[in-house]
């Protein structure tokens, strides 16, 4: 085996085989270095402070959120301000079925997952029906909906202080080692969201995503079914966001709605999403781990003041970055046309 | 020639105001026919009805002798009607490439057509329009010429049977002009389309259309011939009132 660092590449000879590795920076564009970095950062935290891991899980668990709402924005040309309400579906799903019927994990999450694709099919029509203040405002509204629904039937939601008890999804004995897997559990659940959006927003699909943002009446004019794609992508959208939820409801070991429904939590996707530019899948994760780590930071450092300040910082990234920092790189790079895919309404 | 399409007595009501009201005709296959009459006769209302963005209060719509009055407009497209708009409406943050490549994916109906099969269509028809050296700029950075041509590649992507032409010449100097009637009447030899013209503009119809219908208040007062409905007294009176 022969290792050769070279101007501009590192070349590997093993057997009759040669690997080479371009080192210039326009290759550094691969998203396999990204992937890398996400999946040694848990390892080196470990090692380094264990307690930090729970950031990088809440880290991951907000670009999983943030990465199907792009879809649901993009396919329905609409922003959805109520993601958290399929957190609600998924979590509660998970938690009632966990303790009440003490179903498996992976059950749970099977029933996580039809939770928010049957709601996310019934809510789909909102889509069609109502459309920009309105339909925000509509969607705002069912998680603090849902939110009343569990003080009104406290017996079974168990109202503020949440449902606990739920079998946790690993259990090796070391807290520390607990909290690695459920880092890499959530990294799995997050990459595999990624791949997902990234294939469907590179395939024919998301190209009249891309026309129904722009015109929705002219897209349908010229041959695409809106209404169709619309139901779908929310529906998708709905099913992912409430496997967030199922995660939620077993990493804790219990599950409230007082947590995840009300409109702080929402501030929080908002923000990972404005970060990260608005209907951007790699932007997400940017903005994911960018929020996290502010969170934990302004909690530690300014404590009961953190919850005002996130919303000063909101209104600064909204005038600063309109387009978050991943559209400062698509606006240099639209002919890729899957950039081009952007909500403007 | 076959009917493409029968317009049979359609209105359409908004609140108290008739926009167009009990219009019938009908459309030959291969014909050029011009739609004319003053601002706010109910031209594009009408267009609007047979495209179906519009719903028809009553009356009944028929492309190639099939009912398609309660079929929703990407049903209609793929049947083979399409459109453009009077203010070009391109898709603004989609470069043309992508935008043509929507019409050739979703279009008329093209089994196992992929996303490169598309692609490849798509530049056809933007250098049919001469748009091929702006294939990757956004739409929304276009003249309003190349906006025009673009909707037009848009609307000839789908490969319709009928295209709705909507008032083309507006806003456009009279080179722009002359390019476009001469790129419409190419398209129509090229690509085998029908066309329905809307248009203000006498001395552009005059040339192109076989036959011309004339709308006033929703009404269809008038069609024939150009020269004929050129010569009615009724068309005189309604562009430029009574005497």
């Amino acid at each position: 085996m022969e290792f050769e660092v070279k101007r501009e590449r590192l070349v590997l000879r093993a057997g009759g085989g040669k690997w080479e590795w371009h080192i210039e920076p326009r290759y550094w564009r691969n998203p396999l270095i990204f992937v890398g970095i996400l999946i040694a950062a848990p390892v080196i935290v470990y090692f380094w402070y264990p307690p930090l891991l729970a950031t990088v899980i809440e880290a991951n668990l907000l670009a999983a959120i943030a990465i199907p709402l792009a879809l649901m924005t993009i396919g329905t040309g609409r922003m959805n301000f109520g993601p958290q309400f399929y957190i609600g579906i998924g979590g509660y799903a998970a938690a009632l079925l966990s303790i009440h019927a003490h179903l498996s994990p992976g059950l749970t999450m099977i029933a996580a997952a039809l939770g928010g694709l049957v709601f996310g099919f019934l809510m789909s029509p909102l889509s069609i029906i109502a459309g920009g203040l309105y339909y925000s405002l509509l969607t705002l509204l069912f998680p603090l909906l849902f939110l009343e629904v569990t003080y009104i039937f406290t017996d079974l939601f168990k109202g503020d202080t949440g449902l606990s008890g739920l079998a946790p999804l690993v259990s090796t004995g070391s807290f520390s080692l607990n909290l690695l897997i459920y880092a890499f559990i959530s990294l799995t659940i997050m990459l595999v969201y990624l791949f997902i959006m990234d294939k469907i927003f590179r395939s024919r699909y998301a190209i009249q995503m891309a026309a129904i943002n722009d015109d929705e009446e002219v897209a349908n004019s010229i041959g695409v079914n809106v209404n169709k794609v619309k139901i779908i992508s929310f529906t998708i959208a709905a099913t992912l966001v409430a496997v967030v939820g199922w995660f939620y409801a077993h990493y804790y070991q219990a599950f409230s709605g007082q947590v995840f429904l009300p409109l702080s939590f929402m501030l929080k996707i908002f923000m990972v999403t404005m970060l990260g530019g608005r209907t951007q899948i790699y932007g997400c994760v940017i903005g994911g781990y960018f929020i996290a780590f502010l969170e934990m930071i302004l909690i530690r450092t300014m404590g009961d003041m953190s919850p005002v300040l996130f919303p000063i910082i909101l209104l600064v990234l909204l005038l600063a970055l309109p387009e978050g920092l991943f559209g400062l790189y698509r606006k240099r790079h639209y002919r890729e046309y899957m950039p081009t895919l952007r909500f403007r309404r | 020639m076959a009917e493409i399409l029968k317009v049979s007595n359609v209105s359409k009501h908004f609140g108290g105001l008739t926009a167009v009201n009990d219009v019938s005709f009908s459309i030959n296959e291969g014909e050029t026919v011009g739609l004319m009459g003053p601002n706010g006769a109910g031209k594009t209302t009408l267009v609007n009805m047979i495209c179906g963005s519009y719903g028809v209060d009553s009356g009944k719509v028929e492309f190639l002798g099939k009912d398609i009055t309660k079929l929703p407009p990407w049903k209609r497209c793929k049947l083979g009607i399409c459109r453009t708009y009077q203010i070009p409406r391109p898709f603004p943050e989609l470069t043309t490439l992508a935008s043509v490549c929507v019409s050739a994916l979703y279009g008329k109906d093209r089994p196992n057509r992929s996303l490169e099969d598309a692609m490849t269509e798509a530049t056809h028809y933007l250098e049919f329009v001469g748009l091929f050296s702006k294939r990757n700029v956004l739409a929304r950075d276009l003249t309003l010429f190349e906006m025009r041509g673009l909707e037009l590649a848009r609307a000839l992507a789908t490969q319709p049977k009928l295209i709705f032409v909507d008032e083309v010449m507006a806003g456009l100097n009279p080179v722009e002009a002359e390019k476009a009637v001469r790129l419409i009447e190419h398209a129509k030899d090229q690509f085998g389309v029908t066309v329905l013209w809307i248009e203000h503009v006498m001395a552009v119809l005059m040339r192109a259309a076989q036959r011309v219908i004339v709308l006033h208040y929703g009404e269809k007062i008038a069609e024939g011939p150009p020269k004929e409905v050129a010569n009615n007294p009724m068309v005189i009176e309604s562009y430029l009132g009574r005497g």
